[in-house]
Formats: structure tokens, C-alpha cells, sequence
């Protein structure tokens, strides 16, 4: 359990402390601002306007709701993979590929050595820390995913494509610590994909977390669980942020099989339907979640991040997990 | 050696210019209500037209549709069946990739054709050949959930794809089809299962008439399994070669008494082949296996790649092919 490493950190949560995975839908004031702007009618100091408009939008949200650790929404970012590769040296623009049904992404190609120059994620989480008073997670795509979800041109082989990236994002991360961020989360959701390669992902967690004064949490989703599992403990994390509702919650039963020892994020809605959980249903998947991991190290949150939903199924999804959180503190806390 | 050019499957549906982004912002405009289920096949149509003429345009001998009109290679096919519905989102293998998972309930049935129009219409715009190109029974049964569970569900739901896949290749068959294709990328992850395997795929071959059956494995090495996939009912044996650095010894050393589709260009990545290093390839090929005919190709369908690079790779196979012959020379 890191409640431990949390409290030497100096942060105090609830039991079932309440998340998110990242990303939250853009307003319409924002998707309006982001196509003024591709379409050069406004300039970049208004579409920055915007975004912190919008980042205040969720931060105020996520306060009202319930929400105990808060991220910034990421309003300001278009794909979780395409943002960093825009900010790194080495990498160049790809085209549109398809990630599933009528949605595509750019996926970028790694043409040159990747540089690290000045911190990328920082000034937006500094702007989010100023404006409320809550614990804030710093965000970041991984190596592992950044480099699977990139095209690689200039490195020969993956392996050190991947231990390149981390070396270069660990720049990232020191610099969100000396910023004074506590929570750290980097997201790998590919890391299930290839099993045989746990190993490198291993090794580029280690670079990137290694002796850093902070808790760590990493995004995991959308893959076959089952090849990864129990090595995944091995990632040098304290908590796994994991989607277990749209796979009918069939990770808890390799936690049977092989002991989970790290803290959880618990997804306990479908961040993929439209469909908006009732609370029974939400709560009935936190209890399964009780009978295998122990209360103290259970999180929750929604299965990934909310950015592909509409803002009001967003925060109806959020709010249906706050209310599971506090139902299941009603009748937990004191046993 | 006679070395035909041909794509693999799909190819993208959207490009950088607004002409290529049709279909992309049809389904938005239908998702709101502001287009009709004609005006997302009209796009469907003319981004089907595009990808046969950039395919025609690179030079190659035998085309696909681009598999424009398929949400996923799973749920295009089980999602057509009865006593099938489709579920949450899956990753496909290891691309960045998702398809939506069919539940089963029972055994699934073929009421209708699933691919024939579309193949129809491919072939009716298409000069060239257009090979019809479906996912296979073990890989769909694989990919989805028997809602009774266990083996007997599993066992079940592969007896019901085979059956409807079957039907659908008869149909193909008789519609025309010079080439029709059998993706079975699940079978490298299960390689134990062979004999299930063999079953389900003699079941099809039973059904192609005087079409020429293509099997097709990607995703995975097949060096280990490649003188079983040598026995099996098929007329050509597709493989990915980017999988696999023993991939291209073992098929020189071994020979083969089918007709090969060499998947020697990457289809998920954009870098381009060295022309030289990859007619040396064929050489190898060629001269240890004894080659007389076979098919160079993409590893996998070029739809994880950008369409300017999936272009560039299609021309790239009239390069690698212009290379080899000169090197033969």
C-alpha cells in the first residue's frame, strides 16, 4: 500500500479517492476557438485564452463534483501521443490514420534523435495548481506508448527507440517535481500489447521514476491482460490506473489467481458508450473490487480517459463515480 | 520468376486533402442527423474509386477494395450474422488499432451476403482484378465472446463463422472473384490449435470453386508453423515477413508447393524499403525455394499507415520488383 509514501508526501486522501484518467471533452467555445485558429482568424494568444478558460471549466467541475485528486483535462492537447511528439525534438508530423471507427489521429514519425529542450506539460499544470487548492496530478504520455504509437525512421529497432524517449521525458518529470508535484501519472496504454516487450517498458519506467520524490501512477488499458500479468507489478509504480468496466471487471480474476500488490485505479465506467452508468451498477463494480483488493488501496475512476464523450456525458459519468465513492465510504470506513 | 505486385487488404480511407477527408466528415455530418445512410455509401463509393485508382496508378497486378466501407475486420463480418451483436472496443493485436467485440449467442448464421456487393462494385470500377479479402473464422471466433461460455461456446461459435464464411465464399465464387483471401492473423498466437485450425479452413476450401484461395498470416512469426500452413487446402500462402528475421531462410530452405504472397514491405511502418536490400530478399527467395510465380506485397493492410505513405509503399513494390528483375538480368 502507498498510503504511506502519500502521507510523506503530504497528501491525505478519503478512502476510494476519487479521479480521473486524464482528458475531458473540449467546450464548444474551445473546439470553436481551435478551428478559428486552424483557420488563422484568431491568433494563438486567443486560442491559449480559450484553452485556459477551458481548463478552468473542468478544474471548477472536477471541485464541484467531488473529485479528490484533479488533473488539468488536457483541453490544450489534441492527441495524448501527437502532443508530446509535437514538443520534442526529432519528431515530424504524420499523416491521419484511423484508431477505430470514424476516429483518426496523426501519428508521428520519429525521424531524428529525440531532444528534450524545455519543459512541455509544466506551465498548464503550474496554471491548473494555481487555481485550486487540491491535489493535482502531473500527466504524461510514457516511452513505451509514445514510441509504439510513433512510426520510427531514425532508431534501428524499438528497444531503443523507447529507452531514448525515457531518457529524454525523465526531464519532464524532475521538472514537474521541483515544481512541487506530488502525483505523477504516465500513462502506457500499449504496454499490453506486446508482452515480450514488458521488459523494455520495465526498464524505461525505471529511467523515468527512478530516486524522484513523488507517487507514481500509471495508465494501462485496452489490452490482453492476461500476457502481462503478474509482471506488470514489476513496473516501478504505486499505482496502476486500469480499465476494468468495459472488460466486464475479468482482471479481478487474475488478482485471484496472483496476489495484486499495488495501489488501483479502479475504471468503473465505460469511457467508450454513450450510455451513462446508474449508480447501482457503479456501485456493484466497486464492491466486486472490495472483495479481491484491500479498500485502502482502491481508487476510482472511469475506465480511461472522457475526452470522446459530450461535456454532459462527462460529467455525468464523473458523477456517477463520485456517487459510488461516497456510497461505498458510507458503509466501509468503519470496518 | 514471374513476380506479380498485389495490396494486401485494406488501405486508407482518408488522405491530407479535403477530397480524401469525404468520408470522414460524411459520418460526422450522419452521426448529427444532417446526412442520409446514401449520402455515407455515395462517400463510401467514391473513396472506394480512389483507393482502386492510387492502387491501378502504383502498378499493381491484382487490387482491393481497400476494405473502405468495414468499420473493424471483426465486427464488419460477425456484426452481419444473426445471433451475433456487437459489444465494447478491443485492441486489434498490437496496433494502436480497435474493433468492436461480437458477442455470440449460440451459433451465429448467415442470413444475407456479406461482402458480394461490395466485391461487385470494387470489380465493376476496377480494369484490374479485385481480390475479395474476408477475416477468417478461428480469428473471428478468437475475437469474440460466446455468451455460454467455455470451450463448448468457443467451439460453437467457430463452427457457426466457418459455416457462414463458407456460404460466403461460394457466393464470392459465383460472383467472380479470381482471388479471395483468408486472414487468419489469430492463428500465429495459437499455434496449438492447428488441427481446429486445418478443420475450418478445409470446411472453406471445399466451397471456392475455381477461384484461387489465398491463406493469410500476419502479426506474428510463422517460421515455426510454416511447413504445416504448407498442407493446407490453399492455392496461395501469405506471410509477413517483417515478424520474423528466419522467416525468409526457412521459406528458401524448405520451398513451397503453393503459390507465395511475400509480405516483405512493412505495412506499419513509414519507412521506406531499400529497393536493393529487399530484391536480395527475393533473390534469396527465389533461387532457395525455386520460386516460378509469386506475389510481392505489403506484410499486413496498409490502413496503419498514412495514405501518403501507404502510396509510397505500393509504388515502392514497382521498385523493388524493377530492381530484382534487373538484378536477375
Amino acid at each position: 500500500m502507498s498510503r504511506a509514501k502519500l502521507q510523506g508526501l503530504g497528501i491525505d486522501l478519503p478512502l476510494f479517492p476519487v479521479t480521473s484518467v486524464g482528458s475531458f471533452p473540449k467546450p464548444d467555445f474551445l473546439l470553436k476557438a481551435r478551428a478559428d485558429y486552424a483557420n488563422n482568424r484568431i491568433r494563438r494568444g486567443a486560442l491559449e485564452k480559450a484553452e485556459r478558460q477551458a481548463t478552468e471549466f473542468w478544474i471548477r467541475k472536477q471541485e464541484e463534483l467531488g473529485v479528490d485528486v484533479l488533473v488539468d483535462g488536457e483541453v490544450y492537447r489534441g492527441d495524448m501521443v501527437a502532443y508530446f511528439a509535437e514538443n520534442l525534438e526529432g519528431f515530424e508530423e504524420g499523416g491521419l490514420v484511423r484508431s477505430y471507427g470514424n476516429r483518426y489521429y496523426q501519428k508521428p514519425i520519429i525521424s531524428d534523435e529525440i531532444r528534450w529542450d524545455e519543459p512541455i506539460t509544466l506551465e498548464w499544470w503550474k496554471y491548473a495548481r494555481g487555481i485550486t487548492k487540491k491535489p493535482l496530478k502531473g500527466m504524461l504520455t510514457g516511452p513505451y506508448t509514445i514510441m509504439d504509437w510513433s512510426f520510427i525512421e531514425y532508431y534501428p529497432d524499438r528497444r531503443t527507440a523507447c529507452l531514448a524517449l525515457a531518457k529524454e521525458l525523465r526531464k519532464e518529470v524532475e521538472a514537474l517535481v521541483e515544481e512541487g508535484a506530488k502525483i505523477i501519472q504516465i500513462d502506457e496504454p500499449a504496454i499490453s500489447v506486446r508482452p515480450e516487450e514488458l521488459p523494455v517498458a520495465i526498464e524505461a519506467m525505471h529511467i523515468m521514476t527512478d530516486g524522484l520524490p513523488a507517487y507514481f501512477i500509471s495508465h494501462i488499458c485496452y489490452g490482453d491482460f492476461e500476457k502481462i500479468y503478474p509482471g506488470m507489478l514489476d513496473l516501478p509504480v504505486d499505482n496502476f490506473d486500469l480499465e476494468m468496466s468495459n472488460s466486464g471487471l475479468d482482471m479481478l480474476e487474475l488478482f485471484k489467481r496472483s496476489s495484486y500488490t499495488k495501489d488501483i485505479s479502479f475504471g468503473v465506467v465505460d469511457s467508450h458508450s454513450h450510455e451513462i452508468e446508474n449508480d447501482p451498477l457503479v456501485e456493484q463494480r466497486l464492491r466486486q473490487a472490495l472483495e479481491v483488493i484491500p479498500k485502502e488501496a482502491i481508487w476510482v475512476d472511469p475506465d480511461c480517459g472522457l475526452k470522446t464523450r459530450t461535456v454532459d456525458e462527462a460529467i455525468a459519468k464523473m458523477q456517477a463515480v463520485v456517487n459510488a465513492a461516497r456510497a461505498l465510504r458510507a458503509v466501509t470506513s468503519d470496518k | 520468376m514471374e513476380l506479380m505486385l498485389c495490396n494486401h487488404s485494406s488501405y486508407p480511407r482518408i488522405g491530407d486533402d479535403p477530397d480524401r477527408q469525404l468520408l470522414r466528415r460524411t459520418i460526422a455530418q450522419y452521426d448529427k442527423g444532417e446526412k442520409t445512410e446514401e449520402a455515407v455509401r455515395a462517400a463510401q463509393d467514391r473513396m472506394t474509386e480512389l483507393a482502386l485508382a492510387e492502387q491501378t496508378e502504383a502498378g499493381l497486378d491484382l487490387v482491393t477494395d481497400g476494405q473502405i466501407r468495414w468499420a473493424d475486420p471483426i465486427s464488419h463480418l460477425a456484426g452481419k450474422l444473426s445471433g451475433v451483436r456487437v459489444n465494447g472496443l478491443l485492441r486489434f493485436f498490437d496496433t494502436n488499432f480497435y474493433f468492436r467485440q461480437p458477442v455470440v449467442q449460440g451459433r451465429p448464421e448467415r442470413r444475407e451476403p456479406l461482402l458480394l456487393e461490395e466485391f461487385r462494385f470494387a470489380q465493376e470500377k476496377s480494369a484490374l482484378p479485385v481480390k475479395a479479402v474476408l477475416t477468417g473464422p478461428y480469428t473471428l471466433a478468437r475475437y469474440s465472446v460466446a455468451e455460454s461460455g467455455g470451450s463448448g461456446g468457443f467451439d460453437e461459435m467457430l463452427e457457426g463463422y466457418t459455416a457462414a464464411l463458407a456460404a460466403e465464399i461460394a457466393a464470392l465464387a459465383a460472383g467472380g472473384a479470381a482471388v479471395i483471401q483468408i486472414e487468419e492473423p489469430a492463428l500465429l498466437r495459437y499455434l496449438d490449435d492447428f488441427p481446429r485450425f486445418e478443420r475450418c479452413l478445409t470446411a472453406l476450401a471445399m466451397n471456392k470453386d475455381s477461384s484461387q484461395l489465398a491463406l493469410v498470416v500476419y502479426f506474428g512469426d510463422a517460421a515455426a508453423v510454416y511447413d504445416q500452413l504448407q498442407t493446407l487446402p490453399v492455392d496461395i500462402l501469405g506471410l509477413d515477413f517483417t515478424y520474423s528475421p528466419r522467416l525468409v531462410d526457412r521459406v528458401a530452405s524448405s520451398g513451397t508447393a503453393r503459390t507465395l504472397m511475400l509480405g516483405l514491405v512493412d505495412g506499419r511502418n513509414t519507412r521506406l524499403e531499400d529497393p536493393v536490400a529487399t530484391a536480395r530478399q527475393l533473390e534469396i527467395l527465389a533461387r532457395g525455394a525455386g520460386l516460378n510465380r509469386a506475389y510481392l506485397s505489403p506484410s499486413c493492410g496498409l490502413e496503419y499507415l498514412p495514405r501518403d505513405r501507404a502510396r509510397q509503399k505500393i509504388r515502392q513494390l514497382a521498385f523493388i520488383r524493377n530492381t530484382f528483375l534487373g538484378s536477375l538480368s
